[in-house]
């Protein structure tokens, strides 16, 4: 119900009021300003936005399932630590692997992959949560204190680069690159709800998962393998976006009170958009005033939402 | 229905040997013996947690080795010695699982599942908690609703991790009478551990004794036979 009003109001707060047709125009060969501008502008921000929401609300889901604490999330455990470091490489060095427009993509990807294996690898060793998380928010400022170094040795365009990703920002994707994003989105998606049993399972435990038949070892790397896809995507695209994947799922548990992921994933994917849809609206509506990154936004509200969930745990 | 030979168990050394023991079904065993002496190791290495040092295992006739996890799954139910509970996850949810080995991909109960779960249900008398979730209900339901949910596995097999070991001593004795209960109705094979001789005593279980890096099975009936077997 609320998802429809809320990519109405994604569309129509815009600096420039577009008129409804302008989304569907009748000849692409000639295209009006309007029709330009909702074609080149509305059309990708809107999708970007609900895939982003999405996204990272299920990698979050999937996270805090796999390793069964609700504080686990794509940003906590470090997978887009490891994408912000490769960017940051592919940025503010010479990485010639990384040249091309998709090059910052694959980027993205290789670095929030990269960091899901170690972590998974850690999370083996591992017995406790909270060392994982503790290890998750090492990894953290190691990876910025890097990344500070790069900057202080970079040039002053490439830095800008950058700190312009760093902050986050639903603007940057085009129309031509949506079919990809789409695809690569679906496609991880579908192997979401192909996990539904694994994930039920594994809501009380790795052991008793095993015992009642589950493969354990091949469902973790498929959870991390996705949870990557889906951050690295969203990263290398939007730059980082915090909470969202943290507290999405936790609000999702809360409103469904289920622990069935078929619901669960239906739940995250629409709740994860409606909030960053509601997020971007409110940006689009200051942009007048004020220039908001998205990631200061989710922070601002992500925040609090997690120190709200502590405390109701800890009661 | 379990069938040892020259099977070593262990974690990095051998904890435990045993030549030749041969388990029953429609019986209750009382797996016991010292802190540290591979009780939990041996339970963990039958449910093909943990491979096996050397030796074989045989369940009616198969060899563990080439049993698969699904396979498994059908063959053998595993209680732990305490079950949390998880927020949000309904006691019916929670018993629905145990039906997972028999469920296709998308892991849907079709309507015979259904009325299983809820046969056990009537029979273990839980079926007031059903709607509850797993975290609202008390220590004592929570363990009768993981037997529950080992029952509703269908294993000829059950092994369980000091099951008692959590509960108060109404509870233990409840447990217990429901497990010889349904080993013998069902003619299922229950291997549980615990340090709880006297109420294995009373109930004249069979004892399973782990010392001295041996497993011997014994029917001791007073709390002298039995230490004298464990030096």
């Amino acid at each position: 119900m609320l998802f429809p009003i809320a990519i109405l109001l994604h569309i129509n707060s815009g600096q420039i009021d577009l008129s409804f047709s302008d989304y569907f125009p009748q000849d692409l060969s000639n295209l009006s300003t309007n029709e330009l501008l909702a074609r080149e502008f509305r059309i990708p921000r809107l999708i970007i936005t609900i895939i982003a929401g999405s996204g990272l609300a299920i990698s979050g889901m999937l996270m805090q399932t796999l390793f069964r604490n609700p504080l686990a999330g794509p940003y906590v455990l470090g997978i887009n630590s490891g994408a912000s470091l490769m960017v940051a490489l592919s940025l503010m060095t010479g990485f010639h692997l990384f040249e091309t427009e998709f090059g910052l993509i694959g980027a993205g990807l290789i670095g929030a992959l990269l960091s899901g294996l170690m972590m998974m690898a850690l999370a083996f060793r591992l017995k406790s949560q909270i060392s994982l998380l503790l290890v998750g928010l090492m990894f953290g400022s190691f990876t910025s204190a890097i990344v500070s170094l790069l900057e202080s040795f970079a040039l002053a365009e490439k830095l800008k680069a950058y700190t312009m990703w760093s902050m986050g920002s639903l603007q940057q994707v085009e129309f031509s690159q949506l079919p990809v994003i789409g695809v690569v989105f679906i496609l991880g998606l579908g192997l979401t709800f192909v996990l539904v049993k694994p994930l039920n399972l594994l809501v009380i435990g790795e052991k008793p998962a095993e015992i009642l038949g589950l493969n354990v070892m091949q469902t973790r790397f498929l959870l991390m393998a996705i949870t990557a896809l889906f951050a690295g995507l969203i990263t290398a695209f939007c730059g980082p976006i915090a909470f969202v994947g943290l507290a999405i799922p936790n609000l999702t548990r809360i409103l469904f009170r289920s622990q069935n992921h078929t619901w669960l994933i239906v739940g995250n994917l629409i709740i994860g958009a409606i909030f960053l849809l509601i997020c971007d609206s409110f940006i689009q509506l200051m942009e007048g005033r004020i220039a908001l990154p998205i990631n200061v936004l989710t922070s601002l509200i992500g925040a609090p939402f997690v120190v709200f969930l502590l405390m109701r745990k800890i009661k | 229905m379990i069938q040892f030979s020259q099977t070593k168990i262990g974690y990095k050394k051998t904890l435990l040997k045993i030549d030749s023991l041969d388990l029953k079904e429609g019986k209750v065993y009382a797996l016991v013996g010292r802190n540290g002496v591979g009780k939990s190791t041996l339970l963990q290495s039958m449910a093909k947690l943990l491979p096996l040092m050397s030796g074989n295992i045989r369940y009616e006739e198969i060899s563990l080795k080439n049993l698969s996890r699904n396979q498994m799954a059908r063959l053998i139910a595993f209680v732990e010695s305490k079950f949390d509970g998880v927020e949000y996850l309904s006691v019916q949810d929670y018993l629905m699982l145990g039906r997972a080995p028999y469920t296709s991909l998308t892991g849907k109960l079709r309507e015979t599942d259904k009325a299983f779960v809820n046969e056990i249900s009537t029979e273990l008398q839980i079926m007031h908690l059903l709607e509850k979730s797993t975290t609202e209900i008390s220590d004592g339901e929570r363990q009768i609703c993981s037997v529950a949910r080992a029952l509703i596995q269908e294993t000829p097999i059950i092994l369980m991790d000091e099951p008692t070991a959590f509960l108060d001593f109404i509870n233990r004795q409840k447990l217990l009478e429901l497990l010889i209960k349904i080993a013998t109705e069902k003619q299922k094979c229950i291997v549980l551990s615990t340090h709880d001789i006297d109420l294995c005593l009373e109930n004249q279980l069979t004892f399973l004794i782990a010392s001295h890096g041996k497993l011997t099975l014994e029917n001791c009936r007073t709390k002298q036979e039995l230490v004298e077997k464990f030096s």
